[in-house]
């Protein structure tokens, strides 16, 4: 790996380059999906390959090439060259980047058992239990379970003199149980919906998942939401489980610190925000209760890591303090237009993608209640489980989330199970209304696999620490 | 630049050489592509990427494994051992689909052009310095992103099947923004030539213009007008959420066949040899696609299928299949509405008091039996009163069963354009006139 950085960075200064950097991938993904008792999939793959990104006349060029020998990567690095150049042919101001330190550095996640060492009959034996688990459920017509694991090491070299050699290790897993009646069809999932919940961490998290002991419960909700009455409308108290606050906490305060969508670069895809710089330091965000930091050294989260991809160290960055906005997630490029240092969120989906500012670990940090604490003292209101459907417009004010599961409270008691609920809002009027946040006790670290940003495409695995949480007087309806 | 045919299929042929015994399917994927982002009036990411994918399936006595390489790792000694690794490990399984044997069909299609394979990055410089310098002379910001890629697919198996085919894609899309308010437009075609640049400036910028100093329109139930960019959202969620015989297999589809869910003005299927809708001749698995016919003057009528779920239903795969096996089913990635006998004018015109939406943004599925979705509307919503669009409105969220809404159409134009959805997914849509359409904030 080391050579080919070597190789692409001379050639990048011998053709005029005035920065130049590389990242040498490989990646390593084992994939086992069980479906109705069928083992669907099992699918190992292994992509290999070098991004090289340069500064030629004050302006960027990219290129991502899968081949390493000599006469390619030379081929690659002229080739983002002339990209550069045709860049600065329609080119306002040069590109300019905040000053980084120049890391010679290893890192490595750390992880209890590595999960490639855990055979493959052990992870499909899981999987069987766990479908077995789901179908003691009549109704439930459609089981899914699948386990992922990942191993990517990504050598960063600079012009500047970065060399980091980094071993990123996931584990995830989860369920999904669908029942199914003439009128209805109702999903529920186990720890998280779409897919699997994710860790950096080793198969420990799996075992930690309890995916066969959770099934024929979580399959039991799927059924009993068939029948279950439609969520009750109109304003009310809300309270959020974690993983629902993890995801609202994404939407609606990851993306909008994304200083690169604030500065417009995402304006013709994924949009602006509206916490502009003029707000910075003094806006009101959220209660006394919401503070929010993007912390790349939280343990075991997929936004985990020592060095971004342009070689900035992991750091923790307070996003919402106490509810006043006081911090963006940045890049080399976009701290140099505020004379600040980046605070290290740049990362690439793979060798082929260039990177960009990217959620970390944007965690929303415990407070001082407790679920039951929280249920206990509302007089109406709804406890709602797990994402079902999301949407936030383009800069993130105007929401609309709907969860699996919901629970209708009446004088601080859980009183009937209640279906289809979708709660909306704006985001700063949501999070202000905040007055509970549970503690550090019942907060977890949960995972994003699909955050979506940039174009071409990129999906971002990323993390987010979250607790239940309660809100006041919210907008509720059934869909 | 892609590699060349023969090279390819060398490269599966040598695959299926190694293989150890049983049946196996390669699926070799070659692609280059390029993409030019602006910002601001000015280019700010410019990003090249080649890379040649090689995955194979085998399966033999009851187990399936599968490997998927790119990069250096992909070498067919490597492959081979790789996907004979996963499958000795997998469990024996009592029935399993057979792979497909060659049909016949043809590898010609009309989807590939050597001008947007071979453009290169001063060209799209110059697009984009066409669209910047008409933005700044009405005084606006541009910002979008033009791509121009191709891309080559080799399918071979054991039991005779070897298919190739090309295509390429190129697209500019374009928001530019005012004081207060922007606007969009984009364009999507096989040959990069055939997409006129000063068009797309002159349609973003009268959206723009019109576009600025919004006022608030109340939540609530509208005649709307939708632009192509909108349509096509609402029927790419309709292919997935029941359009695929999976989706009706599981009791996850509203597809209710031989009942009149729609207006009769809607029929709504899946083409992947149009040549104005980025035709490719075969899919996943190989199998000639088929046209298909999903709603047929607003009667439900068939599925697209792959082997495995035309297996179950006794029929054939219409060529819909994604890459085996998979838990998805098969997907309509081909989509067309039929288009109707009026033009954009008309279809204003018949409006009283509504709306008229330019496109969605952030569109998901609230609940998928119902087809009832939600999104905001984004980059050019304005009233319509008496038959004329008048002043612009501020996006608004919409919460809709996309059936409901497509049983009130009264009017669809005569012209079409190719959209590209979140999943690649090619959507051909006309513009509507729905009578009913709901906004809930």
């Amino acid at each position: 790996m080391r050579d080919i950085a070597e190789r692409v960075l001379d050639t990048a200064d011998s053709l005029g380059a005035s920065y130049a950097d590389c990242r040498v991938v490989q990646r390593r993904v084992q994939v086992l999906e069980v479906k109705n008792g069928v083992l669907v999939r099992t699918t190992l793959s292994e992509d290999e390959g070098t991004g090289i990104r340069v500064i030629v006349d004050g302006a960027w060029g990219f290129a991502g090439v899968d081949r390493s020998d000599a006469a390619s990567l030379d081929e690659a690095v002229g080739r983002a060259v002339r990209i550069a150049r045709a860049s600065a042919r329609v080119s306002v101001h040069p590109v300019r980047l905040a000053p980084a330190v120049a890391a010679v550095d290893e890192y490595r996640t750390p992880v209890a058992v590595d999960p490639f060492s855990v055979p493959l009959d052990r992870k499909v034996e899981l999987l069987l239990r766990t479908d077995e688990a789901m179908g003691r459920v009549a109704a439930v017509t459609v089981r899914q379970c699948s386990l992922e694991f990942v191993n990517e090491r990504r050598f960063f070299a600079s012009s500047e003199g970065a060399r980091i050699d980094q071993t990123i290790i996931e584990s995830g897993g989860g369920l999904d149980a669908t029942a199914t009646s003439s009128d209805e069809v109702q999903t529920r999932s186990h720890p998280n919906s779409f897919g699997r919940h994710q860790l950096c961490a080793g198969w420990e998290a799996i075992e930690e998942m309890g995916l066969p002991d959770s099934a024929e419960r979580i399959a039991g909700e799927a059924a009993a939401l068939l029948t279950a009455d439609p969520c009750p409308g109109g304003r009310m108290t809300v309270i959020l489980d974690a993983t629902q606050a993890a995801l609202q906490v994404h939407e609606s305060c990851g993306h909008p610190t994304e200083l690169d969508r604030v500065l417009g670069a995402e304006a013709a895809f994924a949009g602006t925000s509206f916490l502009t710089p003029d707000l910075l330091g003094h806006f009101r965000y959220g209660s006394d209760e919401v503070t929010l930091t993007a912390d790349a050294t939280s343990p075991r989260g997929l936004g985990t890591f020592a060095y971004d991809d342009e070689g900035v160290s992991g750091q923790r960055t307070v996003l919402v303090d106490r509810g006043t906005f006081s911090g963006y997630m940045s890049s080399r490029e976009t701290a140099a237009e505020f004379g600040m240092p980046s605070n290290g969120t740049m990362r690439a989906e793979d060798w082929s993608r260039i990177p960009l500012i990217r959620m970390t670990n944007v965690n929303l940090e415990p407070g001082t209640s407790t679920l039951e604490e929280m249920i206990a003292t509302t007089e109406h209101g709804v406890f709602l489980e797990t994402n079902r459907s999301w949407s936030i417009d383009d800069r993130r004010l105007n929401f609309q989330f709907g969860t699996q599961n919901g629970w209708e409270i009446r004088d601080g008691r859980r009183v009937r199970l209640v279906r289809n609920a979708i709660y909306s809002g704006v985001t700063p009027d949501f999070w202000r209304s905040c007055d509970a946040v549970g503690n550090r006790d019942e907060w977890s670290m949960w995972g994003v696999v699909n955050c979506g940003k940039g174009q071409p495409g990129q999906l971002m695995h990323v993390g987010h620490g979250a607790a239940p949480c309660r809100f006041r007087n919210v907008n509720v309806t059934s869909a | 630049m892609l590699r060349s045919r023969e090279e390819c299929l060398a490269v599966a042929d040598a695959v299926l050489a190694l293989v150890p015994g049983g049946d196996a399917e390669v699926t070799v994927f070659d692609s280059d592509s390029s993409l030019t982002r602006y910002a601001l009036n000015a280019i700010h990411q410019n990003v090249a990427e080649s890379s040649l994918s090689l995955r194979l399936r085998l399966v033999a006595q009851g187990r399936v494994g599968v490997a998927e390489l790119r990069g250096e790792a992909a070498r067919p000694e490597r492959l081979v051992a790789t996907a004979e690794e996963a499958r000795r490990l997998a469990p024996v399984q009592e029935t399993l689909p057979p792979l497909p044997a060659a049909d016949g069909g043809s590898d010609e299609s009309d989807g590939y052009s050597d001008a947007t394979a071979l453009s290169s990055p001063e060209d799209r410089a110059d697009a984009v310095a066409t669209l910047t310098r008409a933005a700044a002379a009405a005084s606006l910001q541009a910002f979008g992103a033009f791509s121009a890629g191709a891309s080559q697919v080799v399918i071979a198996n054991t039991r005779g099947l070897r298919r190739h085919a090309r295509r390429s894609t190129a697209s500019l899309s374009t928001v530019m923004r005012g004081d207060d308010g922007a606007g969009y437009a984009d364009r999507h075609a096989v040959d990069i030539g055939s997409i006129d640049v000063r068009g797309l400036a002159d349609e973003v910028i009268e959206t723009t213009l019109r576009n600025q100093r919004a006022t608030v329109a109340e939540p609530g139930v509208y005649q709307v007008v939708l632009a192509p960019y909108a349509v096509a959202e609402m029927i790419e969620y309709l292919g997935y959420m029941g359009l695929g015989a999976l989706a009706r297999q599981e009791g996850r589809s509203f597809m209710r066949p031989g009942e009149q869910l729609m207006s009769t003005m809607v029929t709504i299927g899946d083409d992947a040899h149009d040549p104005a809708g980025m035709p490719f001749p075969f899919d996943w698995e190989g199998v000639s696609t088929r046209p298909v016919t999903c709603i047929r003057g607003g009667v439900c009528a068939d599925f697209v299928y792959d082997t495995p779920t035309a297996l179950v239903d006794g029929v054939a795969s219409t060529g819909h299949a994604l890459p085996m096996p998979n838990t998805s089913g098969p997907s309509a990635s081909h989509l067309y509405a039929a288009a109707g006998d009026d033009d954009i004018d008309t279809l204003v015109g018949g409006v009283e008091n509504g709306l008229y939406v330019t496109r969605f943004w952030y569109v998901r599925d609230v609940h998928t039996l119902r087809t009832v979705i939600t999104g905001m509307t984004r980059e050019g919503t304005f009233r319509i009163e008496k038959g004329r669009m008048t002043t612009p409105v501020r996006d608004l969220r919409f919460t809709q069963s996309i059936v409901d809404a497509l049983s009130s159409a009264s009017g669809i134009s005569r012209t079409r354009s190719p959209q590209i959805g979140e999943d690649d997914a090619v959507v051909l849509a006309p513009a509507m006139r729905l009578d009913r359409f709901t906004f809930t904030s």
